[in-house]
């Protein structure tokens, strides 16, 4: 889920920080640029790790703050294909599942990556939410439901990075979509197995 | 920005539960003084309810040597620390062509993960086993100075 990754940045110190010890002031830069934000293809910034190479420290004319050219290594959280995760409910509608993991919250499970055969029927209490069922078997009462309680667990398929877009769209734009399964031995809420 | 490796190394989760707990995050409400951000606690509360909670680095150490044996790939012995399944059905998805590859040997290996990663003392009741208790005594490392994770000693020592 997790893994750590050496970046290279030219950051700039503003002059507000120049109280703090140079690897603090760093740090807490680099925490302000960098954290809680996706990278294009290399996931999302959880934390910096460590300060590996400080150099630089130049001033550019002009300028009231130094110039560093900073390598460190960040923790970043991206999946891999394949890798199980557990999650909780967010929400489900008739296109599929939206789990959540409390920092991430853009996993998807359309319709089709549900065991088979699954059918859904309309919640009494919330208008737009749906509950998914499992029919294992045609009898009544081998049907496994899907319900916002327990943690569901999933197979990784794909995670993607759509491009930025120009006008803003209606739902709020993610950076990174994260798309999963359910069908298979000893996935879904863990109160099934 | 530039990026040198993108991949300098997996982490476990329970590495990475420790590298926030290294930093000053928990649970009580030392929160506000800590030096760890909101993002950062998030991932840690979510962490906090994965079995990774309970492990311990040594736990770990001591199952990447045994389970050589059964000739996992990296993928699949990340996914069994991060989930220590106890049951057939949870091993399952991790392995891919399990009967082929392992056959009967997936029961050791479910055996292997359940002395290694035991349950703590309160969910023993379902469990028919007689775990040891090896809880963790809480500050292991508080400083980080180590500059290598893990799985990532695995994948350069086997890269040699």
């Amino acid at each position: 889920m997790f893994y750590l990754s050496l970046i290279e940045h030219t950051l700039r110190l503003p002059p507000s920080l120049l109280s703090l010890p140079l690897q603090d002031a760093i740090k807490k830069e680099l925490e302000n640029i960098f954290l809680d934000k996706v990278i294009a293809s290399l996931g999302l910034c959880i934390s910096v790790y460590d300060i590996r190479k400080i150099e630089g420290g130049f001033i550019f004319p002009g300028d009231g703050a130094s110039t560093y050219v900073v390598e460190f290594r960040m923790v970043i959280f991206r999946p891999f294909v394949g890798e199980i995760i557990a999650g909780k409910l967010k929400e489900s509608n008739k296109d599929g599942l939206r789990l959540s993991l409390g920092f991430f919250d853009d996993i998807y499970i359309p319709a089709h990556r549900l065991p088979k055969p699954s059918s859904y029927e309309h919640d009494q209490e919330n208008r737009y939410q749906v509950i998914w069922t499992w029919e294992y078997d045609s009898e009544d009462n081998n049907k496994f439901y899907i319900d916002g309680l327990d943690e569901i667990k999933f197979r990784v398929d794909s995670v993607e990075y759509p491009p930025v877009p120009i006008e803003q769209p209606e739902k709020p734009f993610a950076p990174m979509v994260i798309t999963g399964t359910l069908d298979d031995d000893g996935l879904g809420p863990v109160t099934w197995w | 920005m530039k990026i040198k490796t993108p991949n300098a190394g997996a982490l476990t989760n329970f590495e990475v539960l420790d590298f926030l707990k290294a930093r000053g995050a928990s649970k009580d409400s030392s929160r506000v003084i800590a030096p760890v951000a909101s993002s950062e606690y998030k991932v840690y509360d979510y962490l906090v309810e994965t079995p990774a909670s309970r492990q311990t680095r040594e736990q770990i150490y001591e199952f990447m040597k045994k389970c050589k044996t059964y000739k996992l790939a990296k993928a699949e012995i990340l996914n069994i620390i991060n989930i220590a399944p106890r049951e057939l059905v949870e091993i399952d998805p991790i392995i891919e062509h399990s009967e082929m590859r392992l056959g009967d040997q997936v029961e050791e290996l479910l055996d292997l993960v359940r002395n290694v990663f035991p349950l703590p003392p309160a969910d023993l009741t379902s469990e028919a086993g007689m775990d040891k208790d090896r809880e963790e005594t809480g500050n292991e490392e508080q400083n980080e100075d180590m500059n290598e994770t893990l799985a990532g000693e695995q994948i350069d020592g086997d890269r040699k």
